[in-house]
C-alpha cells in the first residue's frame, strides 16, 4: 500500500498524462492517436517547450522571472527588423541571443547584488523590454519587407519531422543533461536547495544567478524569434501569451520529481499536458471556454495532487 | 474716451479668437489597448501626421492589450486638465464608462475610431461591422460555397467590432439549411497567426478526409493568414479562406491565389479622416452630429487585389 501511494506520487503526472492521451485516443481514433498527430502536436509544443526550459532554470534557483514573455516577444521584434533592414540572416539570429544574454545578466546582477526580490526586478524588466519594443516598432507588427528566408527555420522539415522539434529536442537534452550531469547544474539546485549552506560551501552563488537568468533570457529570445520566423511576422505582444503557460508548464513538472524540484523533464511533460489538452479537446471540436475551463482544473488539480502527496510522504 | 474704445476692440477680437478657436495649438491624447496591431497603428499614424501637420500637440498613449490600465490613464488625462480632446483607437469605450465619465464631466471631448459610441461622446468613426460581416460572409456562402457545405469560424467576440461580424455570420448561417458549422473556435489577440494555425491544424488532422471542410470564415485577417499556412503546409487546397481587415500580409497571400480567398478592406483611413474632420468641425464651434459615422468597406478578391498592395 505504501509502495503504491509513493509510486502513484512519483509517476501520477505521467498516469494523469497518460490517461489523458488514452481518452482523446477513444474518443478520436482515427485522427488523434496517429503519427502524423504526435509529430504536429511535437511541433507545437516546441516553442512553448523551449521557453519553458528558461523558466525552469530560474525557478531552480528559487527566483522567478517574469519578464520572458516580453523578452521573447522582443527577440521576435529584433530579428525580424534586422532582417528588414537587410543583415545577413544568421546575424539576424545570433546578435539578438547576445543582446538577451546581457539583458538576463543584469537581471540576474540586480537580483544578487542588491537582493532584491526577482519578482518585481524582473516584473520592472520586463516592462521596460515593452517599451523598448514599441521604441522600435511603433507599436506595429512588423510584416512589410521580412526576407523569404527568414521563416526557413520556423517552417522546414527534415521529411516530415518539422525542423521546430527537432531544435526542441535539442535543448531538451542539453538542459537536461547540463542540470543532472553537470557542476552547473548541481550548483543550481544547490543554490535553489538552501542559498545560505551554498554560500558556506563556497559556491560563487551570484555568478550562478547571473548565469541562470542570462540562459532564461537567452532562451526566451530564441523562442520568440523561432515564433516571428515561424509565422512570418514579428507581433509585439507574441511572447506574452506564453509568459503564465510556461510557469504553469514548470508547476506540473515539478510534480514529476519526486523532490518535487523543477526538472527538464518535468517542463516536457507539463509543455505535453498542456499542448495534448489543447489539440485534443480542438479535435474534439470543444468551445473555446469549455478548454479554458478543463485546462486550468488541471493544472489546479495537478498543485493540489502533488502537494497531497508531499503531506502524506512526511 | 478713444483710449477706451481702442481697448473694447482689441478685447473684442482677443474674444473672437478665443471663439474661433481652431485645432492648432490644442492637445490631443490618441489612446489605445491595441498599438501593436496593424490596423489601430495605421489609423494612430495617420491621425497623428495630419493632427500635428494642423498644429496640434499629439500624444499617443498605448496600454499593451490591458483594459484596466487604459481606464487608469483615461483618468490621468481626465483629471490633469491638460488635454483638449481624447480619441479612443479601437477600444470599446463601454469598457471604460466610469472612467470616460470623468472626461465628459471635465468637458473634454471623446472621439471613437474604430471603437464603438456611447452617450456623451462625440462621434465614433468606424465601419458598419455587421455590414461588412455581412458583405465577406454571403460572399463565402453564395460564391465560395455556392450555398452548401461545412464552415469553420475563427472567431473573437470580446472585440466590438468583431463581434458585430460574428452576429452577422451567425444570422446568415440560419438562412442556409445546406451550410453546417462544424466549430467556431474562439482565437486570442496576443498572437492570433500562431494560434488560429495551431487551432487549424488539429481541426485539420480531426477532418482529415479531403473536402470534409469546405471553407473557414475568420473573423479578421490574423486567424485567416494562420489558418492558410495550415493548409498549405497540410496541402489542403480545396478549403477556402477569408478574413476581413484587408491587411498587407492578408493582400499578399490572396494575389498568390493559394487558399485564402478573399477580405474587406475597412477603410481605416477614411475613419481617421472623419475623427480628425469632426474635431475641427467641433474646435470651430460648429454643431456636430453626434453618433457613429461609417466609412465604406470593400471586398477584395483575386480580381482587384492589385489595387490594395502597398509599394
Amino acid at each position: 500500500m505504501k509502495n503504491m501511494k509513493k509510486s502513484l506520487q512519483a509517476y501520477g503526472t505521467l498516469l494523469a498524462l497518460a490517461i489523458i492521451i488514452l481518452v482523446f485516443s477513444i474518443l478520436r481514433p482515427a485522427a488523434f492517436f496517429t503519427v502524423r498527430n504526435f509529430i504536429n502536436i511535437s511541433r507545437q509544443i516546441s516553442l512553448m517547450v523551449i521557453i519553458s526550459i528558461g523558466a525552469t532554470l530560474v525557478m531552480s534557483i528559487n527566483e522567478f522571472d517574469l519578464s520572458v514573455g516580453s523578452m521573447a516577444s522582443l527577440g521576435g521584434v529584433m530579428s525580424a527588423l534586422m532582417a528588414v533592414n537587410g543583415l545577413p540572416l544568421p546575424l539576424c539570429f545570433l546578435l539578438p541571443i547576445l543582446i538577451s544574454l546581457v539583458i538576463g545578466w543584469i537581471n540576474g546582477w540586480i537580483v544578487a547584488k542588491f537582493k532584491v526580490l526577482s519578482f518585481i526586478t524582473t516584473l520592472g524588466m520586463s516592462t521596460v523590454l515593452s517599451g523598448v519594443i514599441y521604441r522600435l516598432t511603433g507599436g506595429a507588427t512588423v510584416f512589410q519587407n521580412i526576407p523569404k528566408g527568414f521563416s526557413w527555420l520556423g517552417t522546414f522539415k527534415i521529411g516530415e519531422i518539422p525542423l521546430l522539434s527537432v531544435i526542441m529536442l535539442a535543448f531538451v537534452v542539453l538542459f537536461g543533461f547540463i542540470m543532472r550531469h553537470t557542476v552547473l547544474g548541481r550548483r543550481l539546485y544547490a543554490i535553489g536547495g538552501n542559498e545560505e549552506t551554498s554560500k558556506v560551501a563556497g559556491i560563487n552563488v551570484p555568478l550562478y544567478k547571473n548565469i541562470a537568468f542570462a540562459l532564461c533570457a537567452v532562451l526566451s529570445c530564441i523562442t520568440g524569434m523561432l515564433i516571428a520566423s515561424r509565422v512570418g511576422s514579428a507581433n509585439t505582444t507574441a511572447g506574452d501569451g506564453y509568459f503564465l503557460s510556461s510557469y504553469a508548464a514548470v508547476f506540473i513538472g515539478c510534480t514529476v520529481s519526486k523532490k518535487g524540484i523543477p526538472n527538464v523533464l518535468g517542463t516536457l511533460v507539463g509543455c505535453a499536458i498542456l499542448g495534448i489538452l489543447t489539440n485534443g479537446l480542438t479535435m474534439l471540436q470543444m468551445p473555446t471556454y469549455m478548454q479554458d475551463i478543463i485546462t486550468g482544473a488541471i493544472i489546479i488539480f495537478a498543485v493540489i495532487m502533488q502537494k497531497l502527496g508531499k503531506g502524506n510522504a512526511n | 474716451m478713444k483710449k477706451l474704445l481702442v481697448v473694447v476692440l482689441a478685447l473684442m477680437m482677443l474674444l473672437g479668437t478665443v471663439a474661433h478657436a481652431e485645432i492648432a495649438g490644442k492637445q490631443v491624447a490618441l489612446m489605445t489597448p491595441y498599438l501593436g496591431s496593424v490596423t489601430t497603428n495605421q489609423m494612430v499614424e495617420y491621425m497623428k501626421t495630419d493632427l500635428e501637420s494642423k498644429g496640434a500637440t499629439v500624444t499617443v498613449i498605448n496600454t499593451n492589450n490591458d483594459f484596466a490600465m487604459l481606464a487608469s490613464r483615461i483618468e490621468d488625462v481626465a483629471t490633469s486638465g491638460q488635454t483638449d480632446a481624447i480619441v479612443l483607437v479601437s477600444a470599446d469605450p463601454s469598457q471604460i464608462a466610469n472612467q470616460l465619465q470623468d472626461a465628459f464631466e471635465a468637458g473634454i471631448p471623446v472621439f471613437g475610431c474604430d471603437s464603438g459610441f456611447i452617450d456623451g461622446m462625440a462621434v465614433n468613426a468606424t465601419s458598419d461591422n455587421y455590414q461588412m460581416g455581412e458583405l465577406i460572409v454571403k460572399y463565402v456562402f453564395d460564391e465560395l460555397m455556392g450555398g452548401k457545405g461545412t464552415v469553420i469560424a475563427l472567431t473573437h467576440r470580446p472585440h466590438p467590432g468583431v463581434v458585430k461580424r460574428c452576429i452577422a455570420f451567425d444570422d446568415l448561417l440560419k438562412e442556409y439549411p445546406d451550410i453546417t458549422l462544424i466549430t467556431e473556435q474562439h482565437v486570442p489577440a496576443e498572437q492570433p497567426i500562431n494560434d488560429a494555425q495551431t487551432i487549424v491544424e488539429n481541426l485539420l488532422l480531426a477532418n482529415a478526409e479531403k473536402d470534409s471542410i469546405t471553407a473557414i470564415w475568420a473573423a479578421w485577417d490574423e486567424p485567416a493568414i494562420g489558418a492558410t499556412q495550415a493548409l498549405k503546409e497540410a496541402g489542403r487546397d480545396e478549403v477556402l479562406v477569408t478574413g476581413v481587415d484587408g491587411n498587407q500580409q492578408a493582400i499578399s497571400l490572396i494575389a498568390e491565389g493559394g487558399n485564402l480567398k478573399a477580405t474587406v478592406a475597412q477603410n481605416f483611413e477614411g475613419m481617421a479622416k472623419i475623427v480628425v474632420e469632426e474635431m475641427e468641425k467641433l474646435f470651430d464651434g460648429q454643431e456636430i452630429e453626434k453618433g457613429e459615422k461609417y466609412a465604406p468597406a470593400t471586398l477584395i478578391t483575386l480580381d482587384n487585389v492589385n489595387e490594395f498592395i502597398e509599394k
